[in-house]
Parts: C-alpha cells; structure tokens; sequence
C-alpha cells in the first residue's frame, strides 16, 4: 500500500463532473434573458429582470459559503459595500474604470473575508455569523465616520457618463447582459465547486466536521476558501449595483437587511443546491418590487404583509427549499437517479 | 512496529482517563482493544487518531512522533480512525460519503469516484451506491464507515466496534471483511465488546481497566488472565 501525500490526478478536471442538464438550464436562462431584454421596452418589467438576475448572482455567491460549506453569514453587506465603495470611489476621485475597480473591490472583499473567516473557522458555533454581523456593522460605521472620504450618510452618486469602459450604459437592457454574465459566472463558479473536491469537502464538513476531520479534512481551510471565493463574487456584485443604481450610501449598502436577503433567497430556494438561491431570488424578488409597485402607494405595509405571508407559506409547504422539492418530486414521479442531496436548514441527518 | 503509545496520559478534570499505558502494533497485524464501559478504549483512540491531545506520554507512528499532529493531518499519514457512534454524512449518497474519503489521495473526481467504488465493493454496499446515507440500516453504516476510511488509504486503522448491534450474519461479514482489509496489507486496531469476534480474529488483545493497561498479550492467555476475568470477563467467561 502506497502513501503518497501527493495528490494524483487534476482538480481541473472537475468540469467534467458537471451534469450537462445544468449547462442547458444556464444557457437556456441566457438566451431567455437576451431575449427579454431585446423585445421588452418596458423599463419598469426590465428593472424586475435585473433585479431578479442580480440577486441570483450574490446569493448564489452567498450560498457558497452559506450553503455549501454551511456557515451562515449574516453580514455578506460588508463584502458587497466594499466592492460598491471601492469601485465607486476608484471611479470617482482617481477615473478609475469600475471594470478594474470592480476587481480590486473583489480582491479587498477576499481579503476581509479572510479577516473574518481565519480566527472564527478555528471555533465552532456561532462565532462566524456573529463576526460576520460585526464586521458589516463596523464598515458602515467607519463609512459614516471618514465622512470626508465616503461622503458619510449623504451618499455618493455615480456621475452618468455612458460609456463601455465607464460601466455605465445609456440602455437599460445593456444592464440585463451584464447582469446574466455575472450570474453566469456565479453558477458556473457553484457547479465547479460542487463537482470538485472542494464541494464534497464543503458538504462534509456541513454534515458532519468531526468525520470530515477524521478522514483528513483541514476543515477551517476549507471553509476559508469558501469564504474568500463567496466574499469575492459578492463585492463583484457591489460594483454592479453601484453602476446601476448610481447612488449608494452607508445604512442601505451595508444593512443586515440586506444580509439577510441573501440569505433567505438561497434557503427559499434550496440551501447548498446550485439552482436554489437562483430559484429563490426569482421568486421573491418579483414578488417584492411588484407587490412594492402595486400596493406600496395604497395601505402602509401592505405590501410587507402579502410578502411575509407568502414566504411563511413558502417555507411551510417547501421546508426543504424549492430545488429539492422539484427534485424530490421529480424522483417520486420519474424514479431518477436521486439528485445531489441538499443541506437541511436545520442541519440534522 | 507501526505504531507506539508511550506512557499515554490523560486527564478529564480530576480524572485520570488514561494512566500511563504502553503498548505497540506490529505492522499487519490485528490488535484487539477490549475492557469494561469507561475504561478508556474511546478515548485512546482520539488519542492515537488526534482529536485529544495526551497530556503525558507520547504517540510514534512510522518512527516519526505524531503527538502534536491534528486528526487531518494524522489521516494524511496514513493513521485513520472509525467512530463508535457512526457519522455519516446523512445527506449525501453512499458514493458521495465514500469519495469524500478517497478524495484525500487525489483532486481528480473521476479517480476518487473509481477508488470510491473499489472501497465500496470490498466492504459490500456496491448496491446502494445512491441511496442518501442517513436512510442506511445500522449494518450498513458500519459497512459505510469502514469504506470510508479505507478509501484515504491507510496504513493503521483504528476500528470503535464496528460490530456493536450486527446480527450474526452481518457479524460473520464483518470479521470476513477485516480479514480481507488485513489481507491487503493494512493494520487493525480494534476496540470490541463481542468476546467470540475479537477472541477469533485478533492476534494479540490488550486490556483496558480505569485507564490502565491490565493485560497484554495473545487472546488465549488474556482470557485466562485472573485480572481480566475479575475487571471485565467475569467467572462465567471461564466456566463456558
């Protein structure tokens, strides 16, 4: 019996392992997506779109960590203000193009995540979430503080100067094809991870930390590098906004709020499955900006109730999310082979 | 020798959970780790596997000193432990808890896939390749947990009563397939209550009692050792 400590074979080679049947859905959804924004004029149904693509791509970036590794982050805001300031303040002070500001926002959020995830991985418990919350807190805090710098709770708003390299687009529908490449890129990151050792770890180390120790598993390693690869996408995601929207300031970007949006779009949908914060995000972001639309202006809250009512209702007939259910259902009915198990919310076995 | 415990101590609190106790493994052969509830059988083995640390005393594997190893870093040497409480991982498929276990030696998912499958065909559960492992019976998870970290590839593997709660068919399997582990040369360290199993397949059996090493030597003369009897076999062990 060899003991080689060197690993054979490719990494790489995980592409190979990912079902063809995703690799449809994702360019079905593109070619959908490009449609919808080459036919709909609309600039109100093109917002929803957006919305909707963007928030699949950040809590499918969430999900990595939340769901794969099965750390909750409750302050997943802190990595995507950083990528919206740094891109936005790059741009604004020193001309610098979001599309490179965007990835040095990417490489600083990596680098929080790392602040973040090396002491708290070392413990078990709640200590990442609690971290994670913190560290949201206290960047918009100092945002507010270097008032001089980030223009406090005033804001900054992004000069609209349409153009490629600017990352600003006159088109509406321009956004649309920015935003399905970066959802794109989120699941296509996802179902590498999925298929790779690095997925299988991070399921392990979900189910069970004590087997995956057992069988070598450095499992504060592992779920390090899913936080700086979550951490990363998000803040990519930051920019994104930030040219979209073109204003941002401290309490909306860097709100628990919005953490926890992340968060519940991915359980919504299928925590830990690669389709499931993208089947969430298109469930309830509709659902949030039409309600907001069509009953905002009526009663106060109103909204808010049907919202919360219907997630309630949601969650009650889907426990296990709506990717699972499909799948399980699917299974029942056509007797597949089973489906990638998800993670269970309440984590038992 | 494979593997040394020197002088191994370790406290919980006030209680001395492990006194001193010395022992050896050759390499290939099948030592038995037996002793009363509570006589430290567990906790020697998250010992020697890493998950405590000693707080005396020191642990050799392959003439290289592993006390201040964690339990990943053991495994990767080639020292692998089994839980006695088994742990898959309930959402997974059988294949899937398995590669996590070949996926040690190689990132290439088809390789570790491939191994996965051999590991699984040794210990007999080729045909639940899919099913989700918390739907396995209790035979089949011991079986799980034993193709699980025998697809890491070790050189010593420490068993925590992979037979507990086995009928005896199942119980004939198993000793089957620890024989047939063995036989591809790897080392066997094995905690067990069930007398007729550890008596027939270990060579050498070592006791346990408070924490400190009784008895030692072959399963015949251990048996009959006026200690053992009184701390763990009892008078009707000797009689039968």
């Amino acid at each position: 019996m060899s003991v080689t400590i060197r690993s054979e074979g490719s990494m790489f080679s995980a592409y190979r392992f990912i079902p063809r049947s995703s690799l449809y859905v994702l360019a079905g959804l593109a070619v959908l997506g490009a449609v919808i924004a080459f036919t709909v004029k609309d600039k109100f149904y093109l917002h929803v779109l957006i919305m909707m693509l963007f928030y699949a791509s950040i809590s499918s970036a969430w999900n990595i960590v939340g769901g794969f590794a099965g750390q909750l982050s409750l302050g997943h805001a802190a990595f995507f203000g950083i990528g919206a300031y740094t891109s936005t303040l790059l741009f604004i002070n020193l001309g610098v193009s979001p599309w490179i500001g965007m990835v040095i926002g990417g490489a600083l959020a990596t680098l929080v995540a790392g602040a973040i995830g090396y002491p708290s991985f070392r413990l078990r418990g709640p200590f990442f979430t609690l971290v994670t919350i913190a560290f949201a807190e206290v960047l918009r805090i100092l945002t507010l503080y270097a008032h001089d710098f980030t223009k406090g709770s005033i804001g900054i708003s992004v000069p609209f100067r349409p153009a490629v390299g600017n990352f600003i687009f006159r088109q509406v529908s321009a956004y649309v094809y920015v935003a399905l490449a970066f959802l794109a890129i989120t699941v296509l990151v996802s179902l590498w991870i999925e298929n790779s050792r690095l997925g299988y770890y991070l399921a392990a180390i979900r189910e069970d930390e004590d087997a995956a120790q057992a069988l070598g598993i450095d499992a504060a390693r592992y779920k390090l590098v899913a936080v700086l690869i979550s951490g990363f996408l998000t803040a990519l995601g930051g920019t994104f906004y930030a040219q979209y929207i073109f204003y941002i300031e401290p309490f909306q970007t860097f709100s628990l709020d919005f953490s926890v949006l992340l968060a519940m779009m991915a359980i919504i949908g299928g925590l830990g499955t690669v389709w499931g914060p993208v089947a969430g995000a298109f469930l309830v972001t509709p659902l949030q900006e039409l309600l907001q639309a069509q009953l905002g202006g009526e009663l106060q809250g109103l909204h808010l109730v049907v919202y919360g009512t219907v997630l309630i209702v949601v969650v009650i007939l889907l426990p296990q999310g709506i990717i699972p259910s499909i799948a399980a259902w699917g299974k029942r009915t056509f007797g597949q082979r089973e489906a990638r198990p998800a993670a269970s919310p309440k984590g038992d076995a | 020798m494979i593997l040394q415990a020197e002088n191994v101590t370790k406290f919980f609190g006030g209680l001395a959970a492990l006194k001193g106790v010395s022992f050896g493994i050759e390499e290939g052969e099948i030592l038995g780790l037996i002793g009363p509830n509570g006589a430290g059988k567990t906790t020697l083995f998250n010992v020697l596997s890493g998950f405590f640390r000693p707080d005396q005393g020191r642990v050799v594997f392959a003439d290289e000193t592993v006390s201040h190893l964690k339990a990943p870093q053991r495994c990767r040497i080639g020292l692998v432990r089994t839980f006695q409480v088994v742990k898959p991982f309930g959402n997974l498929t059988v294949l899937q808890n398995v590669m996590v276990g070949s996926f040690l030696r190689t990132a290439d998912p088809g390789l570790a896939r491939e191994r996965a499958l051999e590991a699984m065909e040794l210990v007999g559960l080729s045909g639940r390749r899919d099913t989700a492992a918390k739907s396995l019976t209790i035979s089949d998870r011991k079986r799980l947990e034993v193709a699980r970290a025998l697809a890491t590839r070790p050189r010593l593997l420490l068993l925590d009563e992979v037979m507990a709660g086995l009928n005896p068919t199942e119980l004939v399997q198993m000793l089957d397939l620890l024989k047939r582990i063995r036989g591809q040369g790897v080392t066997l360290l094995v905690i067990e209550h069930i007398m007729a199993a550890i008596m027939t397949i270990s060579e050498r059996l070592l006791v346990l009692h408070h924490g400190e090493k009784i008895a030692e030597g072959a399963p015949r003369d251990v048996a009959g050792d006026k200690r053992v009897v009184e701390a763990y076999l009892g008078e009707e062990y000797l009689l039968a």
